[in-house]
């Protein structure tokens, strides 16, 4: 369980984050999504206990990050965002090390550096140094000294920066793999990342949350009206499909196109009507026409994250 | 304390992943080589350490800084500082841990002049118990030397800015201690002259005496030294 609760930090005179709360279950991940200079990143040090805030606490499974914060950073793992490592360490000597700071015994260390090497893929790289790497071996190895000492909290800043797409692809896998069995926030900028990883996201834009939900309650919060796309045959003598479509209660607009032998109605209901696709099945029972496609378009996730960057838009 | 050694311990083994150790390592080595050689080894004088003792103390003013330079200011350049700090440690281990480790590859650079004595056993008998406090006077000049170079690190995220300033900053608390002091009268003399590493290193030290006011006046150094550099690694947390 992660509290923040009225989080304001300032660096002299710039407020980077201001007033944020949130509230993190145990067993969620969380995807902390905004542009860079958002403050994404000093909500993370404050929670991590790298830094302190200038107003307000951040305390993780009950403990405090300022008062507490050895306590915190044990039950936390950790990967900064520029994932910083002794590049003149072979990859099994720097998670021992990482071992040692955290305290686990001899025997605690060596088990534990080898499941977190069997965990990330880095078995192969083992004995080799970590300034040699590519970037998504080291962002592994980040990775893995994050895990090494069974954190029930882990806090991935910007996990995939840097990585080519499959790269990218297995870190994500990974993630998904470790979200089981912690709690998790991810920073990210990359819109598709938080969407395919995360249970929930907070938008953070100029030092505030912007939006909170989860894939779907955000998608829905993007859409401004209710638009429906439809694609039947073209009719043979049972009335005509438009005009049946138009009567339909909360219909505001229909578009029609001909798309390969077949017709596409773009639908706008209007902003207070409900679910519109009952009705538009209906019609099309009733007409008995071929019918390829009903869907309702939600908006995306990347419509609102531009709308609230851009444009400032409240919660 | 197990985490203060994981600290001590990989600091000590980066000086030997690094060219930088190793070229220091040579450097002393070289120079105090040249020192014994032209200073100790003549006919017909007493065989003792002490010119070489005497000698190495503006050496290692020069060499000391060159291992500390790189104790904070690498990890805060290369941004392992953060992970270091959210790892359940405490500033002070982080700062303490460092310069233990530093102090340790001070005395594996050290440890290859041991040879010297044996040399001049081969022609004489020195005397051991001179050499022994002119080495423990060493090692506390050098951990002194050595603090405050962990200090310039911990404030200048620059390894070069951080040598010189060491290097500038024990020129001139000689210069003030040990060379001022001729030339103006008591009672400012008397406490400068008290104040100088040089001079209590080669009165004491240097001769085979060791006086616990001197270890204390090291010792004094160095804790202060490592709290400033801890509480300037503490403040920027609050910056």
């Amino acid at each position: 369980m992660i509290e923040i609760e009225h989080l304001t930090k300032c660096y002299g005179s710039f407020r980077a984050v201001g007033d944020v709360s949130l509230s993190i279950p145990n067993g969620q991940v969380l995807g902390l999504l905004g542009p860079n200079g958002a403050g994404k990143t000093t909500i993370i040090r404050v929670m991590t206990g790298y830094l302190p805030p200038t107003r307000g606490k951040a305390s993780v499974e009950g403990f405090d990050s300022v008062t507490q914060s050895h306590e915190v950073r044990r039950r936390l793992g950790y990967l900064p965002e520029s994932n910083p490592l002794y590049g003149e360490m072979r990859v099994v000597e720097y998670l021992d090390f990482r071992g040692r700071i955290f305290g686990l015994a001899r025997a605690q260390r060596k088990t534990a550096v080898d499941r977190v090497v069997e965990r990330c893929w880095l078995k192969e790289m083992r004995k080799r140094q970590i300034g040699r790497l590519s970037k998504g071996y080291k962002q592994r190895v980040g990775l893995a000294a994050a895990m090494l000492h069974q954190p029930p909290v882990l806090v991935l800043d910007e996990p995939t920066s840097g990585l080519d797409p499959i790269q990218i692809r297995e870190t994500r896998h990974l993630i998904r793999e470790l979200a089981g069995d912690h709690t998790m926030v991810l920073s990210s900028h990359i819109l598709p990342e938080v969407e395919v990883t995360c249970d929930r996201i907070v938008i953070i834009a100029r030092g505030g949350i912007r939006a909170d939900g989860t894939v779907d309650q955000l998608k829905q919060k993007a859409g401004d009206s209710q638009h429906y796309v439809l694609e039947v045959k073209p009719e043979t003598g049972n009335g005509s499909m438009r005009e049946a479509i138009g009567k339909i209660s909360g219909v505001s607009r229909v578009d029609e196109t001909s798309i390969d032998g077949w017709t596409r109605y773009e639908i706008t209901g209007d902003a207070t009507s409900s679910d519109l696709r009952e009705p538009l099945g209906r019609v099309v029972s009733e007409t008995r026409v071929p019918c390829r496609e009903l869907h309702r378009e939600s908006g995306s996730l990347e419509q609102l994250f531009v709308r609230i960057t851009s444009e400032g838009e409240a919660p | 304390m197990s985490q203060l050694v994981a600290i001590a311990r990989r600091e000590f083994l980066s000086y030997f992943s690094t060219s930088v150790g190793y070229v220091v390592l040579a450097l002393y080595l070289l120079m105090s080589g040249l020192l014994f050689a032209l200073s100790v080894l003549h006919t017909g004088v007493e065989a003792s350490m002490r010119p070489f003792f005497d000698l190495s103390f503006f050496l290692l003013l020069f060499i000391a800084p060159a291992i500390s330079m790189r104790l904070i200011s690498e990890e805060m350049r290369l941004g392992t500082i953060e992970s270091l700090m959210t790892c359940p440690i405490s500033d002070a281990q982080v700062v303490v841990g460092k310069w233990i480790g530093a102090v340790g590859f001070f005395l594996a650079m050290m440890a290859p002049t041991l040879i010297y004595p044996l040399v001049l056993e081969w022609y004489s008998a020195p005397d051991y118990g001179s050499i022994f406090a002119g080495y423990l006077g060493l090692l506390l000049i050098g951990g002194l030397y050595l603090s405050f170079g962990t200090l310039a690190s911990s404030i200048w995220p620059s390894q070069i800015l951080a040598y010189l300033v060491a290097v500038f900053f024990w020129l001139i608390f000689v210069g003030l201690t040990s060379w001022l002091p001729r030339f103006i009268g008591d009672p400012w003399s008397a406490i400068l002259f008290k104040m100088s590493i040089e001079l209590r290193y080669s009165n004491d030290f240097s001769k085979g005496v060791i006086d616990t006011s001197t270890i204390l006046y090291f010792v004094s150094g160095m804790v202060f030294f490592l709290v400033a550099a801890v509480k300037i690694v503490e403040s920027r947390r609050w910056r």
